[in-house]
């Protein structure tokens, strides 16, 4: 999933069987992701057989292959360069068999990607992780669309300003220290304060007052608040 | 900002603010990739943001932290490719700088112990690569090449980032977002 469609809204709630898939699903793509790497040669068509079977479901699921076949593709011919310019064209056999098994290695994760949403993974981390980090992961994920925001904010102001970072200007690398110091350097700044009045704020809804994980209803009254 | 609380564990305004470095490094590395291409670039940004954590946070385990955020943040959003594998992709880098950066903290001056604990990230990271091409049955030639094209290229990235970070801290600490107390204060 692109980073920028992700949104607060589409966040809903978990439902057991979900998380049974997910956890499933990355047990399932770890295994075969591993097995990749270390499975003699005579069993990869079993192997490249059940990833078969993932990208078809994975292709019903919509997911979006072209990416990660323009990766191979390029892995594909560096290898092959590197092959020919070494072994003169004797190993080439060898050097197709291991972008193979980079390939089955890769797909697995596609797959889980594709299959099982970004939510379900959260909520299935936060399970074996300590509950500050938890609230992090999930605050960082939903303060993304408003960091990228903030970032087009600071870039239109400084292009407002004259700043030479155009697309078009950006071409030239003796600008890129310009975008450096006109939008990254500032948004760091912006994150750090961001992070205070978060903090302050989740401190206020008295997060961290508890050791297990809590949860604060909307509309409930300071007093009341567990 | 306020002086260094010394209790066990990050504060949650640091915690959050290496949240949300890590988020923005998979952010912008998810979008560089695609318009890039080019081996260890991903090692500017890594080495970027894990150094700016370390400069901020000052302390012990804020690089790790950050790249084991980063890790768990590539896996829910799906970015790269690699699936549960990417949190050792985002992790070993960042476990090899913190080692380094405890080896060398009163050895070297700032600059220069950034540029090395970018370095030795980028040698991990490299290393990674050429575990997994040997895993996968490469001649050891072509990924001893593919090894030293990593280190070089990711090297080269990775300093370019390091060297970022020192003007990030100078605009942090004239807005007075750096701990008082803490030791890259002090050394500004």
């Amino acid at each position: 999933m692109p980073v920028s469609h992700f949104s607060r809204s589409q966040a809903t709630p978990i439902s057991s069987r979900s998380l049974w898939f997910a956890g499933t699903a990355m047990v399932l793509a770890l295994l075969l992701s591993s097995a990749a790497f270390f499975v003699p040669q005579v069993y990869l068509p079993w192997l490249a057989g059940i990833d078969a079977l993932l990208v078809l479901h994975g292709v019903i699921n919509k997911g979006n292959l072209g990416g990660l076949l323009r990766y191979i593709l390029l892995q594909l011919l560096f290898t092959m360069v590197l092959y020919l310019a070494i072994h003169g064209g004797n190993q080439v056999g060898q050097g197709v068999m291991a972008v193979a098994r980079i390939l089955l290695a890769l797909l697995p994760g596609w797959w889980l990607t594709s299959t099982v949403s970004a939510e379900a993974i959260g909520e299935l981390l936060s399970k074996v992780m300590p509950s500050k980090w938890a609230f992090v992961i999930v605050a960082s994920i939903n303060l993304l669309p408003f960091m990228v925001n903030e970032a087009r904010e600071i870039y239109q102001l400084q292009l407002l300003r004259g700043a030479r970072i155009s697309p078009k200007q950006l071409l030239n690398p003796r600008n890129w220290s310009e975008l450096c110091y006109c939008v990254l350097f500032p948004l760091l700044v912006q994150l750090l304060k961001l992070a205070q009045q978060t903090a302050t704020a989740a401190r206020a809804r008295h997060f961290g007052h508890k050791s297990r994980r809590t949860h604060w209803r909307p509309g409930q009254s300071e007093n009341g608040n567990k | 900002m306020a002086t260094n609380s010394q209790s066990r564990g990050f504060q949650l305004q640091d915690a959050l603010f290496i949240g949300f470095c890590a988020t923005l490094l998979v952010a912008l590395k998810s979008m560089l990739r695609l318009r890039l291409g080019l081996s260890g670039h991903s090692m500017l940004l890594m080495s970027f943001f894990y150094l700016t954590c370390y400069c901020t946070v000052a302390r012990v385990g804020a690089i790790t932290a950050c790249g084991a955020m980063a890790g768990a943040v590539a896996a829910i959003l799906g970015v790269g490719k690699g699936g549960p594998i990417l949190l050792v992709k985002f992790l070993a880098p960042a476990i090899a700088m913190e080692l380094t950066l405890l080896l060398v903290q009163n050895l070297l001056t700032l600059r220069w112990r950034l540029i090395v604990v970018a370095v030795a990230g980028a040698i991990v990271w490299s290393a990674k690569g050429l575990l997994e091409d040997l895993l996968v049955g490469m001649s050891w030639q072509v990924a001893s090449v593919r090894f030293a094209a990593k280190v070089g290229s990711g090297g080269v990235f990775a300093t370019i980032g390091a060297l970022l970070v020192i003007p990030v801290v100078r605009r942090l600490k004239a807005h007075d977002l750096l701990y008082r107390d803490s030791k890259i204060d002090q050394e500004l």
